[in-house]
């Protein structure tokens, strides 16, 4: 278990080119000791490099890598002592479950009682004890990745355990358990882990901490909640949250915003300049028939059913909202009466988020 | 109902037909006949040809010697094709330049290569006595002594065909999936544990059906032979498929030949048969 520090790190697979083209944008990140971690965006974004560069398995073209203040950029896989599960689920074929689950301590030449002990506990932990005598190879996929894991956790001196996307091969009703599981093993053996995924209900639901990454560059890191409550830029508002937040273009007349099927007269952020694009933003789940200070006016386009909600999607002039309202009875072509409250929404210049609180000039 | 499909698949059952079962048949029945050079045609003769063979033990030493030949030599081919595979798997320098140079013996003639290589184990001329002479030892009578002729037409068929073992190996190990390396560097697996644990399982079945395509190949050995040793000295390099040219076109026996190819197509079906099973149970275990 260790803290891990990516300092100055960067990744470029072509770095002797006179313009390299980078994979992962130099950062600096620490991550503590005993937390869940996630690094979350599309494919491509540079979360698997991220990963491997942690893990070893690739050398980062400029920056170190540190754990526990040691610098181990240098170091391979083996001497950082590190558990990774992949998203396919890798099993020794010739092997049992049990000798699959040994293997790393095996190549440790650790004493055979102690082993089995430590199998024995492990199995019984995941609830794989009945399996122990299969061989690995007619386990179903998700049997399968649970080995992988049981593997990365047999170590009880592992400094993290790495998942790259585990779960995206299992079932979705078994994907849940599984998550469980991941939660249990954190919190019994206090491991640092950082599971990376382009699924946002995994992360949210799994990590204490959630990285945002798009185009090698981490676009926002912070809690679940940080990240759905207050986006940095657009992005993160788009790839967080279902439905996506609402963005609604602002035009400045004066000293006064206007938003097309707003009837409030919004006041207008410091230092905007003429060529600034500034769009109003909040979450559809913030929008209430009654509550709130900012009055929206629309015309029902679409009604979505999920279960006790509705998801409105609301033409407002130029600009389309939705809304996430609960036991809403209406129809299509509906005008109805929104409102947000100034609290829940946020200003964004040229696509990122300001600082300065949304403030109302008139009704 | 839709008889007229026989009109359709008639032309590829005549194929079929004047390829594979006529000349199989008429086989069967030349085997029953006494048809040779004082006699030619279809008499019938009965079984004599196969109390014949029965008691004819050059034609089951032949065939001995044919299974330990294929046996070592196929054995031999898949671990130096699948070292050499291996070799050039990773990144190593001018890989692409030793891919192509290790095929080059299989892509040549048997014929003229066995020529060669006769030349080379010439007992006075041939180079390799020479550097033998130069490196202090006494030279080998490398054909005409009954063990080292055998050595020799393993040599040369070790030679040739090791390149279609690499070829084969080498194509499997290229579509590896790369995660079980990865697992098992993270797991700590040195480089012989890797090679035991991950790569050979997941080159099982492509071995067996590697080790298969040389053994029914290695079987057919004749060329070889032929040029190399003619089956010689006496009998000591004589093949199956060797004694039945012998006796089919040198003796011009043709019922007789037709008797031994006959059971010998039938021995191969059934041993090979039996080799594929007991491969594929040892070596490729998720198929149980």
């Amino acid at each position: 278990m260790a803290e891990i520090q990516l300092a100055n790190l960067a990744h470029s697979y072509n770095p002797t080119a006179p313009t390299p083209a980078y994979a992962l944008e130099p950062l600096d990140m620490t991550w503590s000791d005993g937390q869940t971690y996630a690094l979350l965006g599309p494919s491509g974004c540079g979360k698997s490099t991220m990963l491997n560069i942690i893990s070893g398995l690739l050398r980062p073209s400029t920056g170190r890598v540190l754990f526990d203040g040691k610098d181990v950029t240098a170091k391979d896989t083996r001497a950082r002592n590190i558990a990774q599960v992949f998203q396919v689920p890798v099993i020794y074929r010739s092997m049992t479950v049990a000798q699959n689950i040994a293997f790393p301590l095996v190549c440790r030449r650790v004493p055979s009682h102690e082993i089995r002990r430590r199998v024995d506990h492990l199995a019984e932990l995941l609830e794989m004890t009945h399996l122990l005598r299969t061989p690995a190879v007619r386990l179903t996929a998700d049997q399968k990745q649970l080995v992988s894991l049981a593997r990365g956790l047999v170590r009880d001196d592992v400094s993290a355990l790495l998942l790259d996307e585990p779960l995206t091969v299992i079932d979705p009703h078994v994907k849940f358990a599984l998550r469980r599981k991941l939660k249990a093993i954190n919190a019994e053996y206090r491991m640092t882990m950082v599971l990376v995924t382009h699924d946002q209900n995994e992360a949210l639901s799994f990590a204490q901490t959630v990285i945002v990454m798009n185009h090698g560059k981490v676009v926002q890191a912070g809690t679940p909640q940080e990240l759905f409550e207050r986006p940095d830029n657009e992005y993160v508002g788009y790839f967080i949250g279902s439905p996506a937040m609402n963005f609604l273009t602002a035009h400045v007349k004066g000293d006064q915003t206007g938003l097309d099927g707003c009837d409030s007269v919004l006041g207008v952020p410091h230092d905007l300049r003429e060529t600034d694009s500034l769009k109003l933003g909040f979450r559809p789940e913030h929008v209430d028939p009654v509550k709130g200070d900012i009055q929206l006016k629309g015309s029902v386009r679409k009604i979505l059913f999920e279960g006790v909600d509705r998801v409105l999607e609301i033409a407002a002039g130029r600009n389309l909202f939705r809304a996430r309202l609960d036991n809403w009875s209406g129809a299509v072509g509906d005008q109805v009466s929104l409102r947000v409250p100034a609290a829940n929404a946020h200003w964004y210049v040229n696509g990122n988020r300001i600082g300065q609180p949304v403030t109302r000039l008139a009704p | 109902m839709y008889r007229q499909k026989y009109v359709f698949l008639l032309p590829g059952l005549l194929v079929l037909v004047a390829i594979i079962i006529f000349p199989l048949l008429f086989t069967v029945r030349v085997s029953f006949s006494s048809w040779d050079v004082f006699n030619p045609g279809l008499d019938y003769i009965g079984g004599r040809n196969y109390a014949r063979m029965w008691a004819d033990t050059r034609y089951w030493e032949a065939l001995g010697r044919l299974s330990v030949l294929a046996g070592a030599t196929v054995l031999i081919q898949y671990v130096l094709g699948f070292a050499l595979a291996l070799l050039v798997w990773g990144d190593v320098r001018a890989k692409r330049f030793f891919r192509v140079l290790f095929l080059i013996p299989m892509m040549t003639t048997p014929v003229i290569m066995s020529v060669i290589w006769r030349t080379i184990f010439h007992e006075s001329l041939g180079p390799l006595n020479g550097f033998l002479r130069a490196a202090g030892l006494s030279a080998q009578p490398w054909l005409s002594d009954a063990t080292l002729a055998f050595v020799s037409v393993m040599i040369v068929e070790i030679w040739q065909w090791t390149p279609f073992m690499f070829l084969l190996l080498l194509a499997g190990l290229m579509s590896l999936p790369r995660e079980p390396y990865l697992a098992a560097q993270i797991d700590g697996a040195g480089p012989v544990r890797t090679f035991f644990q991950v790569t050979f399982p997941m080159m099982a079945a492509i071995s067996v059906g590697a080790i298969l395509i040389r053994l029914i190949e290695a079987s057919k050995i004749m060329e070889t032979v032929y040029v190399m040793t003619s089956g010689g000295p006496g009998t000591a390099t004589e093949t199956s498929s060797y004694y039945i040219y012998i006796r089919g076109l040198r003796d011009f026996q043709l019922g007789y030949s037709a008797s031994l190819s006959l059971t010998y197509l039938i021995i191969m079906i059934i041993s090979l048969t039996i080799i594929a099973k007991v491969m594929i149970r040892l070596l490729v275990k998720d198929r149980t």
